[in-house]
């Protein structure tokens, strides 16, 4: 229980008609990159605000590192660094001003964190140039220097990759795996750009029309979204003799159906069809699948519309 | 509190409109009172009378309507360019964040309105010679009513100033108020007898008094100090009750 740092429970935030957040729940443990996906109106960013304060929910609760009444609520919120919906700075000062606006704010003894935060993402050499003259790249990673300053322990991060070119993509991701993996910072990230999500994500949250339609980890997503050589012959047991002899592999699965998924040699099924046809079994079925999070993701909220 | 108001006051000195409106008014202060050179046969006026028709007769204005571009510039930019909302989810609660601001936004409106009632006498003292300089008492009442008047306003403004997330419509909106205001109050009191002692004894109406505090009975004086204290701590309240309810985007 305490290794959460955040659950929601039956949160729910409504508009009007609108409702834009429906009972969801999450729940995110220490260590984990969660990635939050959905389409644009989804709830993504509705949801970041109420964690962060800048709304209040309609009804449910938001428990942040443990803490869930408002009062302690906002202390919890000194724990957590955020980018909401772009980077927040102030256009006419430096980097380093940037920085130590934010570091008085949080009340941040000693001004050695800002150097030090520039470095790591890479602005220790912007000098005087203001926030309104950088590249959008530049604008993002000053929005991520901000957040980590006071050194966070939950990042949360609303697009923190949107308009960037692919090195700054690499960049941000690079960055973003470091403070996870060594100073073992906590991530919600949100992004439409799912393939890189894929490529970060611990964990993931799928929400459509306000509602959390699944969580699941990077495993639970990878079995159902690897890809594989679907199979099914007259023999199934001798084709699996086969497939381990011949290809030397182990990594597939004989399904209770008698179909035997092969999650190996994926990119070369004429070759795995040929071998099998010269041993005289009968191929009834044969075909590549599995998806990509992209793939998946729009089979989901697909599904979560038809029905 | 003390970190945000050291975070706001390292905003403020670095605010570009308070820099470009301090610097604009500094500059009249100095230059306006070489005007006088070109008077002819009337010659070079005492500084106190110097004070009185033109640094006074001009304080209402810069009370209301200077401060105006700043609220729109250094509070409501605030949520245009979304730093607010990081302001706003970093561990402070809405009340502190608001009463930092407030704090500070009328420090900032005090300087600019005292800027022509110390920097305009100072360049018109140089000029003019340092005989006939208003009394120092009068001086000081004048220059500690001005500072009370600029934070009362300021606290009226800090209300527009968090209801817009837009800084044009917070400026033009309160220079707008601040011009207009005095007629339909006038009206108001005129036709409305209940709002007539409330309208007369406002920081819009009181503001007015202050060029002739030397003249007012010792309770008159006292009101005038009690009226924008009370204003302030009054307009305080509701902005920060709107504040702590405003959704920020």
């Amino acid at each position: 229980m305490d290794d959460y740092v955040l659950q929601t429970n039956q949160l729910s935030k409504k508009y009007q008609d609108n409702m834009a957040l429906d009972k969801v729940n999450v729940s995110i443990k220490q260590g984990q990159i969660y990635g939050f996906i959905g389409q644009n109106g989804a709830g993504k960013s509705t949801l970041i605000r109420l964690i962060c304060g800048l709304a209040k929910p309609t009804t449910g609760k938001i428990e942040l590192f443990g803490k869930s009444n408002e009062h302690n609520l906002i202390q919890a919120r000194k724990r957590i660094g955020t980018i909401i919906e772009g980077p927040a700075l102030y256009p006419n000062m430096t980097a380093a001003e940037n920085l130590e606006a934010h570091r008085l704010l949080k009340g941040i003894p000693g001004e050695d964190c800002i150097e030090k935060t520039l470095t790591l993402v890479g602005l220790d050499d912007t000098g005087k140039k203001k926030a309104k003259n950088f590249s959008l790249g530049m604008k993002q990673r000053l929005g991520i220097a901000i957040a980590l300053l006071g050194d966070p322990e939950f990042l949360i991060l609303d697009e923190p990759i949107n308009g960037l070119d692919p090195m700054g993509v690499v960049e941000i991701r690079g960055l973003l795996k470091k403070l996870n993996q060594e100073y073992g910072i906590t991530i919600l990230i949100s992004s439409h750009i799912l393939s890189e999500l894929h490529l970060l994500a611990t964990h993931y949250g799928i929400i459509h029309n306000g509602k959390l339609i699944e969580q699941m980890s990077l495993k639970e997503l990878n079995d159902k979204c690897q890809q594989y050589l679907h199979i099914k012959v007259n023999d199934p047991n001798k084709a699996a003799t086969i497939i381990e002899n011949h290809f030397n592999t182990k990594d597939f699965e004989v399904m209770p159906n008698g179909s035997i998924k092969l999650f190996d040699f994926v990119d070369v099924p004429g070759e795995v069809s040929q071998t099998l046809t010269n041993q005289q079994l009968v191929i009834k079925e044969f075909m590549p699948m599995g998806e990509d999070l992209e793939t998946y993701f729009s089979k989901r909220i697909g599904g979560a519309s038809n029905g | 509190m003390g970190n945000l108001i050291k975070s706001e006051w390292f905003k403020l000195t670095r605010d570009r409109s308070f820099r470009v409106l301090t610097g604009l008014l500094i500059a009249v202060a100095i230059l306006f009172p070489l005007l006088e050179f070109d008077g002819g046969d009337l010659g070079l006026p005492p500084v106190k009378d110097y004070y009185l028709n033109n640094v006074l007769s001009v304080h209402a204005d810069i009370v209301k309507l200077i401060p105006s571009i700043l609220a729109g510039f250094f509070i409501t930019s605030e949520y245009s360019i979304g730093t607010m909302k990081s302001i706003a989810s970093s561990g402070n609660s809405r009340l502190r964040i608001y009463f930092a601001k407030l704090t500070i936004f009328s420090v900032g409106a005090i300087v600019i309105s005292l800027i022509l009632p110390i920097f305009m006498t100072g360049a018109s003292a140089v000029y003019f010679g340092f005989n006939d300089m208003p009394e120092w008492a009068f001086y000081f009442q004048t220059v500690g009513l001005i500072a009370l008047y600029g934070a009362a306003f300021a606290s009226i403004m800090a209300i527009f100033a968090t209801l817009f997330s837009d800084s044009g419509k917070t400026i033009g909106f309160l220079l707008l108020l601040f011009l207009m205001v005095d007629w339909p109050l006038q009206v108001l009191a005129a036709k409305v007898p209940f709002f007539e002692p409330i309208i007369s004894h406002s920081v819009f109406v009181l503001i007015y008094d202050i060029v002739n505090v030397s003249k007012l009975e010792n309770n008159d004086v006292v009101m005038m100090v009690v009226i924008p204290v009370l204003t302030y701590l009054a307009a305080g309240v509701i902005g920060s009750l709107i504040f702590q309810r405003k959704e920020i985007k």
